[in-house]
């Protein structure tokens, strides 16, 4: 008994040491930066990328009374490296704390890096650090990422983290956007079956930009004007096996992320031709997607047939050709026409996919599955080609769930 | 070889100092001794015993009995007796008695009238309180109980306070404790039994239970347990504690303390045993398990849905008040993508100025709180309510002012000092206050892997200890029949057994229908 | 000592058995089924359940014929002396290895995703520390602690799957026979080592109340860990579809990945901890059945004496290979390919040996009276 007491008071002493040596991965939080964007380029060096980080100053913004400080809100690196897992390392000759990826949000790649071959084994990276998340965002942006970061200067978010979660969130609910996390990145990347899309963004507002329908745009071609901030987030890049391969407006982006079950866009916004006026006025409404499509496949044939029945609930928001909406005739009318523009959107779409993009830019061919028994036949059947030449049939399901607050005349 | 350093380094910090007893061996044998018949001698025996007249209280007051014609005295404590009716009911009959009549008790009116012969035993009586009558040529001493003892009367609770439910508390006599208990239980099969305890001061501990429904091996066990105490005093029931406890440094306490008659009189009726001791505001209640040191009364005096409300609460509070500020070093310091951005961002920002690592923060801040609450519960209560003033107000915004703490640390103390004052038992309070301070340790060592296996060991630790045989966390593992009043409780209708761990006689306390 | 009386109740023994089978999804067992048969892996834990039932079966009814007697006393009982004994040290030696390599591995999903550079021997030291002391309590308050974790196991494991079933598509679990019928057979057989914890359960008889406990606890548990596996490997599958091959421990990728909206977005913790709680239960379960097995073979009385001792020496074992894809990639699957086969042959024959010396014509006979 009296041994083993003793040993016991080793034992402790024994933690104790252990305790004083203890502490490996204890980091104190204010010692580190937060790295909020990341944004990738391609250098003139052979093998060399341009890494920008965007870092945020948590003393800015964070304070309750007691009077701001003058710092800024963030810091902007950009410097050369071979990967952006070392150039952690590298960064700390500028930043004078350890630099972390906890709470990267958003990674930006500039449009020519991002059609090279090489950018997927860079980006690959991301599933070897041990700080990153796959919901980060993936964006692609028309100039360079580095000049994207110095030119992006909110003015409503001072701190950089809440102007991108804000950002990202409403353009997904929106639809202008694509819900382009890594995580989606990779599994799109390993299915290797269909196209994967990336949000589009810009800091640089092109010289003449067109007015077009609603959403018919691409990032950097909105005009706007006023006192704002130069940056806009619509439309989405197209990759293929990890490449990009082309770009996709804000209209399309739109129909390709009410077709795909797999994002959860709340409404959306759109107008479409008004039948009541000879399609040159448009009405606005607002499409609502609570359930799945259904999809339906032939493909036993030579030529596979595809068909994909979109059920919508729609609110119909303005009547520009002051027609009186009680009238059950006037309700047809309506619903045949937003049948048909729904209708030849996706025909436009697909026809786009069939023919430029050569792939289907959401995952479709999870559908097609379900009609082999073994994967050997799955795997004969090549959905690649298939694709290519397949009769697809969208049709929508339609509810008209209001028609705006007054349902008379005016 | 080892083993020796180690030996020769302990034994030189634990020596024992070296110390002479006198020996009390010829007091021992005069109280083995029974009394004379001879009046003088007996005067001077217990003269001796009691140091009169150095020891002012002791009272011995000489007559003759003028009934019987022989000289007699009595001998009392006079601060442990009812002087009056000492007065009127003995003294006076014996000197003013005429008729001739050869029997004490005709004489004297005092109700109570014992006799004994032993001095040892007398004089054990006499320290009680009681009156002892010597009549030369008698060979038995007559004892009359007239022990009146001073102290408080029956008052409000002061540390298990309810709103709803019966508000008398235990007090220091313990002829009003048991008179609380047997008011509240009307039945022939409450048992009080007492026993001596302690061999110099000879303490006596009442065991009160009912007869029909408790284990026979488990009042055996503690009885067994009673008679092994080996000490000369137990001046208190917490100190009893200590010493029928199977694990006495243990963290966790494995009997239940309270000063409420009505928690006491409820947990009888399940079976348990209860102890009571003269001079303690208290009993123990045993055996005691988790839920048992967890539970309040109010939980069942509350309607069903409000008295969950507040268990479930209370179950959030233990979690609150042991893993909070472990939580928080643990994913400041290894787990900072854990907390969200903008919250992540405020704390770097004020921690930016602060000198001092999180865990240095948070365990200066643990100790002050600590600290206000000693001070609080010491000062005299007329500046007692300034110290929480004091403590709260000026230390918290003066130290967050100075950039000595962050002002989230102080919402995290807060939260987790706050929560571990709804745990009302007191050895649990402290368990808990305890426990933290280890997982913050652990926690600050080795994060949230340190601190879930500390955990762990510890739920090792807890299940497997015992109250008198009973596992801690009966009956919900190991499984055993019962009302199921573990995390919820039902309707008390539904309340249909009492704990099967306790094996009591009678399990079903109601039928159905 | 007071402390080892009681016996194992059913529940403790189902929750011990739920944490020590069912939390196997979460370690790398459902990339293991995805590379060998893609989409349709859910459907292995099913059909290796079915083909285990047999010799399980067998085994149980074995074990019914002795009361409270544990499987190595009735090998030795059967097979005699030394063949007996020879099987035993075969099965010790067996689970020995098994528990050493999981330990490991799960030392190396707590050092490659929580905490990167904290030593690995440390992280290993603790792990086995913890399992050495709950072990030393004895089965019964392993027991407890098992039931009282378990709820929040199974709890947590649930809302992590839910979820992540947001982002997750039903369609990957097509096409439905993945690489073919015959293929899925075939692997199923392979895999039969994920139930070979119910196979060592039978060294815990003597601490049950009843023999009867011991066959209820099993088929209960038996029932709720195939369906809590196989549901749990199908909504990986329908989440990361065919990058599932290519990642280690789906489950710790899933917990980093789902949030509980945009102000709470990182809940890995959370789940951490109550895998973690899991994993302690089941290594320390597991430790404890070890040390019965080599306590039995030895001869030994004072099991709690060697409980450091076994505990020091399987983290040695573990610690002698030096990177984490050495244990994942080359031993654990020859461990693995031999024990499913191994202990099937060995209840079958156990089951033959008292069927041929008539011992269950003995235990009619024995009712009949």
């Amino acid at each position: 008994m009296q041994t083993t007491r003793k040993w016991y008071k080793a034992f402790w002493l024994l933690a104790i040491v252990c305790l004083l040596t203890g502490c490996w991965d204890r980091e104190e939080l204010e010692d580190k930066a937060y790295v909020i964007g990341l944004g990738l380029d391609r250098s003139q060096h052979e093998g060399k990328i341009i890494v920008t980080m965007l870092l945020a100053n948590p003393e800015v913004g964070s304070m309750q009374g007691g009077g701001g400080s003058t710092e800024k809100p963030r810091e902007i690196i950009s410097f050369n490296a071979n990967d952006f897992i070392a150039a952690k390392g590298t960064a700390n000759a500028i930043i004078s704390r350890k630099i972390s990826y906890d709470l990267l949000k958003i990674i930006v790649v500039s449009e020519d890096f991002a059609k090279e071959k090489d950018f997927i084994a860079m980006i690959s990276d991301v599933l070897k650090d041990k700080e990153i998340r796959l919901n980060s965002y993936l964006a692609v942006s028309k100039e360079k990422a580095k000049v994207y970061f110095k030119k992006n200067h909110p003015k409503m978010e001072t701190r950089p983290h809440k102007y991108f979660q804000y950002m990202v969130e409403h353009g997904v609910d929106n639809g202008l956007i694509p819900d382009s996390t890594l995580f989606r990145f990779f599994t799109a990347y390993e299915r290797g079956t269909d196209l994967f899309l990336a949000m589009n963004t810009s800091a640089e507002v092109g010289k003449n930009p067109n007015v077009k329908g609603e959403d018919e745009y691409q990032a950097g071609q909105v005009g706007a004007t006023g006192e704002l901030d130069d940056t806009q987030f619509i439309g989405a890049a197209v990759f293929k096996k990890g490449v990009m391969i082309g770009k996709l407006t804000g209209q399309e982006t739109r129909i390709v992320n009410i077709l795909d079950d797999t994002t959860n866009i709340k409404d959306v916004l759109i107008d479409i031709p008004d039948p009541f006026s000879g399609e040159k006025k448009q009405f606005a409404a607002r499409i609502m997607k609570t359930e799945d499509n259904k999809v339906k496949m032939n493909l036993k044939g030579l030529k596979p047939e595809i068909f994909i029945t979109v059920p919508v609930k729609i609110e119909i928001m303005s009547n520009p050709s002051m027609v009186d909406y009680t009238k059950k005739k006037n309700q047809q009318i309506l619903k045949k026409q937003i049948s048909k523009h729904i209708k030849k959107v996706n025909d436009d779409l697909f026809k786009k996919s069939q023919t430029q993009l050569k792939g289907v830019p959401f995952p479709l061919a999870l559908y097609a599955r379900k009609y082999f028994g073994t994967i050997p036949e799955y795997k004969k059947f090549n959905w690649d080609k298939s694709f290519l030449n397949a009769d697809i049939k969208v049709n929508s399901d339609i509810e008209i769930v209001d028609f705006g607050k007054t349902t008379k005349k005016h | 070889m080892k083993k020796r350093l180690f030996n020769t380094f302990f034994n030189e910090l634990n020596k024992t100092p070296p110390y002479n007893e006198r020996s009390n061996e010829s007091e021992i044998q005069l109280k083995e001794q029974d009394i004379s018949t001879q009046y003088e001698q007996n005067l001077t025996t217990f003269k001796s015993i009691f140091s009169y007249p150095q020891n002012t209280d002791i009272k011995v007051r000489e007559f003759t009995i003028r009934s019987l014609n022989r000289r007699g005295f009595i001998i009392f404590i006079s601060t442990m007796v009812d002087s009056k009716s000492i007065q009127e009911t003995i003294v006076e009959k014996l000197i003013e008695n005429q008729v001739p009549s050869g029997n004490i008790s005709d004489i004297i009116s005092y109700p109570m009238e014992r006799t004994a012969a032993n001095i040892g035993e007398i004089t054990e009586y006499i320290c009680g309180g009681v009156t002892a009558l010597f009549i030369d040529g008698d060979s038995q001493c007559y004892i009359f109980e007239t022990t009146e003892v001073r102290g408080r009367g029956i008052e409000k609770t002061d540390n298990e306070i309810i709103v709803k439910g019966a508000k008398e508390s235990f007090n220091e006599r313990v002829a009003d404790n048991i008179g609380l208990l047997r008011k509240k239980i009307k039945n022939e099969n409450l048992i009080v039994e007492s026993k001596v305890i302690s061999k110099r001061s000879r303490n006596d501990v009442f065991l009160v239970y009912e007869k029909d429904l408790v284990n026979n091996e488990l009042l055996q066990k503690i009885k067994e347990r009673l008679d092994s105490i080996d000490s000369d005093k137990i001046l208190d029931l917490s100190i009893l504690e200590q010493h029928l406890e199977e694990r006495p440094r243990s963290l966790f306490p494995t009997i239940l303390y309270t000063e409420r008659p009505d928690r006491a009189a409820s947990y009888i009726e399940e079976g348990h045993i209860i102890l009571l001791m003269s001079n303690s505001p208290s009993c123990l209640i045993m055996p005691a398990t988790f839920w048992s040191l967890i539970h309040s009364p109010e939980d069942h005096y509350l309607r069903t849905p409000y008295g969950n409300f507040i268990r479930i609460l209370r179950f959030a509070a233990l979690f609150v008040a042991v893993f909070t500020s472990s939580l928080y070093i643990a994913i400041t310091n290894y787990h900072v993508g854990m907390i969200p951005p903008d919250l992540l961002m405020a704390i770097a920002g004020t921690r930016e100025r602060v000198p001092f690592p999180s865990i240095i923060e948070i365990l200066m801040m643990e100790m002050a709180f600590e600290l206000i609450r000693e001070a609080g519960l010491r000062v005299p209560s007329p500046i007692g309510p300034t110290i929480g003033i004091v403590g709260a107000l000026i230390l918290g915004q003066a130290a967050v002012q100075a950039n000595i703490i962050s002002p989230i640390v102080i919402i995290v103390i807060a939260l987790s000092g706050l929560s571990s004052f709804i745990i009302s038992d007191i050895s649990m309070n402290f368990a808990i206050r305890l426990a933290r301070f280890l997982f913050i340790l652990v926690a600050g060592f080795l994060g949230i892997y340190g601190a879930t296996a500390f955990f762990m060991a510890a739920l090792f630790y807890l299940v497997s200890l015992k109250s008198f045989g009973v596992p801690y966390f009966a009956p919900m593992t190991p499984h055993s029949i019962s009302s199921k009043d573990l995390i919820v409780r039902h309707v008390p209708f539904k309340e249909r057994f009492r704990p099967g761990y306790l094996k009591p006689k009678d399990l079903v306390r109601q039928r159905k229908g | 000592m007071s402390q080892q009386s009681g016996k194992l109740g059913i529940r403790e023994y189902v929750s011990i058995a739920i944490l020590m089978v069912g939390m196997k999804p979460t370690g790398d067992l459902p990339t293991a089924l995805y590379s060998m048969v893609q989409g349709a892996g859910w459907m292995i834990p099913l059909i290796s359940a079915g083909i285990f039932f047999i010799p399980l079966f067998l085994l149980v009814k074995t074990m019914m014929l002795y009361q409270n007697q544990n499987l190595f006393s009735i090998i030795q009982k059967l097979l005699g002396k030394y063949i007996g004994s020879i099987v035993c040290l075969i099965i010790f030696i067996i689970s020995s290895s098994i528990i050493s390599i999981d330990t490991r591995t799960y030392t190396n999903i707590i050092r490659t995703f929580y905490f990167t550079t904290t030593p690995n021997v440390i992280i290993y030291s603790i792990l086995m520390l913890v399992c050495a002391y709950g072990a030393k309590k004895g089965i019964q308050h392993i027991g407890s602690a098992a039931y009282l974790v378990v709820y929040y196991a199974v709890l947590s494991l649930t809302i992590a799957l839910i979820l992540s079933f947001q982002d997750s598509n039903i369609q990957g679990i097509f096409p439905f026979w993945g690489p073919g019928k015959l293929e899925i057979l075939k692997s199923a057989s392979k895999n039969l080592y994920i139930f070979l914890d119910f196979f060592l359960f039978a060294m815990l008889i003597p601490y049950f109340q009843s023999t009867k406990d011991f066959r209820k606890g099993t088929w209960v548990a038996y029932i709720c860990v195939c369906i809590q596996i196989s549901a749990a490997v199908l909504v990986f599958i329908s989440l990361f579809d065919t990058s599932l091959s290519g990642i280690g421990y789906p489950f710790h990728i899933e917990i980093r990945y789902i949030s509980l909206g945009s102000y709470l977005p990182n809940v890995e913790i959370f789940f951490f901890v109550i895998w973690i709680m899991g994993a302690f239960i089941r290594f320390t379960a597991f430790l404890y059945i070890n040390v019965q097995m080599f306590c039995h073979i030895f001869k030994i009385k004072d099991y709690e004496y060697l409980i450091p001792a076994l505990a020091t020496l399987y983290l040695l074992i573990g610690s002698i290979s030096e990177t984490p894809f050495d244990v994942s990639l080359i031993i654990k699957p020859i461990i693995t390919n031999i024990v499913g086969p191994s202990f099937t042959l060995i209840s079958i024959i156990l089951w033959l040996t008292a069927w041929l010396k008539g011992e269950f014509k003995h235990a009619n006979n024995k009712e009949m009276v």
